[in-house]
């Protein structure tokens, strides 16, 4: 390892190696450009360490052994014993691995890896402090830069992360037992997840949310079925309630919650808990980057606005994914990586998706792509929707899971599909059926009109889109 | 001040032109009474001249477009006057700075761009897959700007329409795009020249190589076959090639290639002469010649009908009479006796004097008998059309032919004058030769060309006695159309003229 501070240089340099990242500086060796990523921590980013990836298996294995003990209708009679530990473990081996390969996928197409935290000095050079104590650090001049840092939890006050009693998702993901109780701030998707979880996973939950609805941003028909099958699953909500203060007592944690709207609610709250999750959204990483060195501007949330083309105030400069703005998904940190490296190679490229899918894992899951009804009448187009309820479904039935909707949103004059929300089975697979249809400029028909397998959940999409135009057949139109 | 202007009737009750050719470009400085457009109306070429001072700020129709008298074909800035808000010119530097525009938005703009309420209407309605959106971006085709003319699906090959027509566009992004990317190639063209050529030859020709996935991927990419790689590695008893040797290789390979095309080249520029060419545009009235022709050719099954006459009376004739119109100052050539032998003929064969409509399944006989002339002008062929042959003079004839042909070599007829006609005579004798196979003007039904008159023997008969003697004969071409007439009448139309024109005396009972 090198001590003391030695300047080289690179074409392209790409701070993390998250799902924005690592795309970038991939797709930018593939296009022959010098390229070096920057990571301070484990490959794979947000993503496959602290979010997605290991939330997913979770998710998996807790509805495994909840819908084991659940089967008694099918004639199945199961108590399972989760060892929260083992499935822990399980899990960081799918994290290890994907990690792992992602580190593989970057050498192999010729990406130079360098271990360490990144700090720009200049608007061409960054210093990259390496980890360790006496490690040193080095100076890297750079033609381009892309930066991908990410996003990270947001602390609200009084609730400092201590891993301990309060925990950030990071925390949540790896708890070493199953809590007794578990209070999680905030409804939002990252709450709801992790309540199904740990509630599939016998603990008791609370979630307490500010507003008066689970999955805010969500429509309210949608977000109810999720809410409903979470209270099915002993979950308990307290809406219009905010996260006020907690303190150690009789070997647990209390927190007092209080009104958000007085009128609303007359008296503060108490929860005890073993622990307590603050899941209340997440923040750009740019606070630690020296961005001001390089003259990059941020927006009031810390964000680094950019064009369509990913550039930043700077020509050079790109940002990607979630420092980039919302949505803070991981997908749409790719494309974005994507984008940047081909524009920088020269390549005509630019962020022109015409809708963002995206998926909420509860139990249903929820996957959205597009514009809703009310969004489509606010940009002026008179909207037409079809449903299709999985109740009806043949393939719902035989996975004894019926519960949520298809919805599908059209131009009413020119039957253009604009977008959908599907609550229910498989929401996050199937919504990119639509996604598809939406790129290509498919009308309702182009939906309806193709052949969908039987029997399976797809179905649902293409009555959905023939109930638009009234000819569904297996419902009324 | 914006001032719009609009295609003017530049023929006399025109109702459309062909914009042939822009002479202005969007950010030109025009004073007032400079053309700015070739506009072509049936056969007459026309400069559009500009009605202001002022800078071009927009063209609104392509070349090649055929555009209705009235339409807006041109945008002027008028000089002096401020810019209405919102108004930018082309040379604004947001584009001229990215190169291209995306679909729906504008680079150097970001925030406000990317959450503009247009911006997100456009996007949804604009209806192009993203292979498409893509292609448009490759072209520098703004995409938006097809969806305005096509509401539908946006397709691949829309894209490629468009970029067709829309050079401008697609010059810029070009010029604008790729720095990244040429200067690497610079840099690779740079670094290849320390390679020897004799480097580049020497070949391993192993029967195997050890190599990591991803140089066999780039040596799959570049053509390269990993046994031919020198190298001294080894990696488990076996050959080792290593990505940079492949790529090492490879470019040797490339610039040995290179010089070999280079050797080739010169050698062949060294044994073949040069062959002088020049090329000229095939447009204006040359194109348009070559459509109607061919369009005429293809539609009408032409057949030719070939004949000579003993002109040695009209011979006599005319040169009696050039002195009598000289009188009158017009000059008596042959033309005149055969629109006038034509027209009686016309008249005597009804059904040569007609055309086919199509369209509604007859055929239309005239009974007014209107002559084209074919002139050879330097632009090309044009057709004057004499109107009412049979109810004129011979010398009211000659004086109007000669003036309509002298206007058409001008390029000062208007289009009218060469509307309207029946029958068309094409003199080629004037120049020489003797029999032709002339393609018919259409919607007319035939076609008629004169050879040059010559003396030659025949046969004369006279007083029961045979003689040969030296005769001045005409050729005639008479190509027809067979959906409209057959053989029979193209036959007896001849054997009119012919009449007329051995014996022009028959002309005064006309």
């Amino acid at each position: 390892m090198v001590v003391g501070d030695v300047t080289t240089s690179t074409d392209v340099l790409v701070i993390g190696a998250g799902p924005g990242g690592y795309v970038a500086a991939i797709r930018a060796a593939q296009l022959d450009l010098d390229i070096t990523l920057v990571e301070k921590g484990a490959y794979g980013g947000a993503c496959l360490n602290r979010g997605c990836i290991p939330s997913k298996a979770l998710l998996n294995g807790s509805e495994l052994a909840s819908e084991a003990g659940q089967a008694e209708e099918l004639g199945i009679y199961a108590d399972p014993t989760v060892a929260l530990d083992e499935m822990m473990s399980w899990k960081d081996g799918i994290v290890d691995q994907l990690t792992s390969g992602i580190e593989q996928l970057c050498t192999a197409a010729g990406v130079n890896l360098l271990k360490g935290t990144a700090e720009f000095a200049a608007e061409n050079k960054i210093r990259i402090v390496h980890q360790g104590e006496g490690q040193g650090s080095e100076s890297l001049k750079f033609d381009h830069c892309v930066i991908a840092t990410g996003s990270r939890p947001i602390e609200i006050p009084g609730f400092d992360f201590d891993d301990e009693r309060i925990v950030s998702s990071d925390g949540a993901l790896n708890f070493e037992t199953v809590p007794d109780e578990l209070v999680i701030v905030g409804a939002g998707y990252i709450g709801m997840e992790l309540a199904t979880v740990y509630s599939r996973l016998g603990s008791d939950v609370s979630v307490i949310e500010t507003l008066e609805q689970a999955l805010p941003g969500y429509q309210e028909d949608i977000a109810s079925i999720v809410r409903q099958r979470a209270a099915r699953l002993g979950v308990d909500f307290h809406f219009g309630y905010t996260a006020d203060s907690w303190a150690e007592s009789d070997g647990k944690a209390v927190l007092t919650a209080v009104p958000a709207d007085e009128a609303a609610h007359d008296s503060d709250i108490e929860l005890t808990a073993d622990r307590i999750l603050v899941a209340v959204g997440r923040r750009p990483v740019t606070d630690t980057l020296g961005i001001e060195a390089a003259g990059i501007e941020t927006d009031a949330q810390g964000f680094i606005p950019t064009d369509s083309r990913c550039r930043t105030n700077k020509e050079h400069i790109f940002a990607v994914g979630d420092v980039a703005g919302e949505p803070m998904l991981a997908h749409k940190g790719s494309k974005e990586g994507e984008v940047a490296a081909e524009v920088i190679a020269g390549e005509p490229a630019a962020v022109d998706y015409r809708a963002l899918p995206a998926a909420v894992f509860t139990d249903p899951e929820i996957g959205t792509v597009g514009l809703t009804e009310d969004e489509a009448a606010n940009e002026g187009i008179t909207p037409v929707t079809g449903e299709f309820q999985f109740q009806v479904s043949g393939r719902a039935l035989t996975a004894n899971r019926t519960e949520g909707f298809v919805r599908i949103v059209a131009a009413k004059e020119t039957e253009r599909v604009m977008g959908a929300q599907i609550v229910g089975p498989e929401a996050s697979e199937l919504i990119a059926e639509i996604a598809a249809m939406i790129e290509m400029g498919a009308k309702l028909q182009d939906i309806g009109s193709t052949v969908h397998t039987h029997p399976t959940l797809s179905e649902a999409v293409m009555e959905a889109a023939q109930n638009a135009r009234g000819k569904a057949i297996h419902r009324q139109n | 001040m914006v001032r719009e202007f609009e295609l003017p009737d530049v023929g006399e009750g025109v109702a459309e032109g062909e914009l042939l050719r822009w002479r202005v470009a969007p950010g030109d400085s025009v004073s007032e009474d400079q053309p700015v457009a070739e506009v072509e109306t049936d056969k007459a070429v026309v400069d559009v001249p500009s009605p202001v001072d002022g800078v071009v700020e927009e063209l609104r129709a392509a070349e090649g477009e055929t555009v209705p008298v009235g339409d807006v074909i041109i945008v002027f800035r008028v000089e002096g006057e401020a810019e209405p808000d919102g108004t930018e010119t082309p040379a604004d530097d947001a584009t001229a700075d990215s190169g291209y525009q995306t679909d729906d938005e504008a680079p150097t703009q970001p925030v406000e761009d990317t959450q503009s309420e247009p911006a997100v209407t456009q996007r949804v309605q604009v209806a192009a897959p993203p292979s498409v959106r893509r292609l448009a971006r490759e072209l520098g085709v703004d995409i938006s700007s097809i969806a305005d003319s096509s509401p539908g699906r946006i397709t691949e090959s829309d894209v490629r329409a468009y970029a067709n027509t829309d050079s401008h566009s697609s010059t810029q992004a070009q010029s604008n795009q790729r720095t990244a990317a040429a200067e690497r190639q610079k840099q690779q063209a740079t670094s290849t020249q320390s390679v020897s050529p004799v480097q580049a030859r020497k070949t391993a020709d192993r029967e195997t190589t050890v190599a990591v996935p991803k140089t066999r991927h780039v040596a799959a990419e570049e053509g390269v076959d990993l046994d031919n790689v020198p190298t001294d590695e080894r990696k488990d008893g076996e050959p080792f090639v290593t990505l940079e040797a492949v790529r090492e290789y490879a470019k040797a390979q490339q610039q040995a290639q290179k010089k070999d095309q280079e050797a080739v080249a010169e050698r062949a520029a060294a044994d073949e002469p040069a062959r002088p060419e020049s090329r000229t545009p095939y447009n204006g009235i040359r194109q348009t010649i070559g459509a109607a022709m061919t369009e005429s050719k293809y539609t009408a099954p032409h057949v030719t009908h070939q004949d000579e006459v003993d002109v040695t009376a009209l011979v006599d004739a005319r040169s009696t009479l050039k002195q009598a119109a000289e009188e009158h100052d017009i000059r008596l050539t042959y033309m005149p006796f055969v629109m006038k032998a034509c027209a009686a003929a016309l008249q005597e064969n009804p059904q040569v004097n007609a055309s086919l409509d199509e369209a509604n399944e007859e055929i239309v006989e005239k009974e007014y008998y209107n002559i084209g002339v074919a002139t050879a002008t330097d632009a090309g062929l044009l057709v004057p059309v004499v109107e009412h042959v049979d109810a004129k003079g011979l010398l009211e004839v000659a004086s109007e032919t000669n003036e309509k042909t002298q206007r058409a070599r001008e390029r000062s007829l208007s289009p009218e004058e060469m509307r309207g006609g029946t029958f068309t005579i094409s003199n080629i004798g004037g120049i020489g030769g003797e029999y032709g196979t002339p393609i018919i003007n259409q919607p007319e039904s035939a076609i008629l060309a004169l050879g040059e008159i010559k003396k030659k023997p025949r046969v004369v008969e006279a007083d029961g006695e045979e003689t040969i003697e030296p005769r001045h004969v005409m050729t005639l071409s008479l190509s027809f159309d067979h959906r409209v007439l057959d053989g029979a009448d193209a036959a007896r139309f001849t054997n009119s003229i012919q009449k007329y024109l051995r014996n022009p005396n028959l002309l005064l009972l006309e």
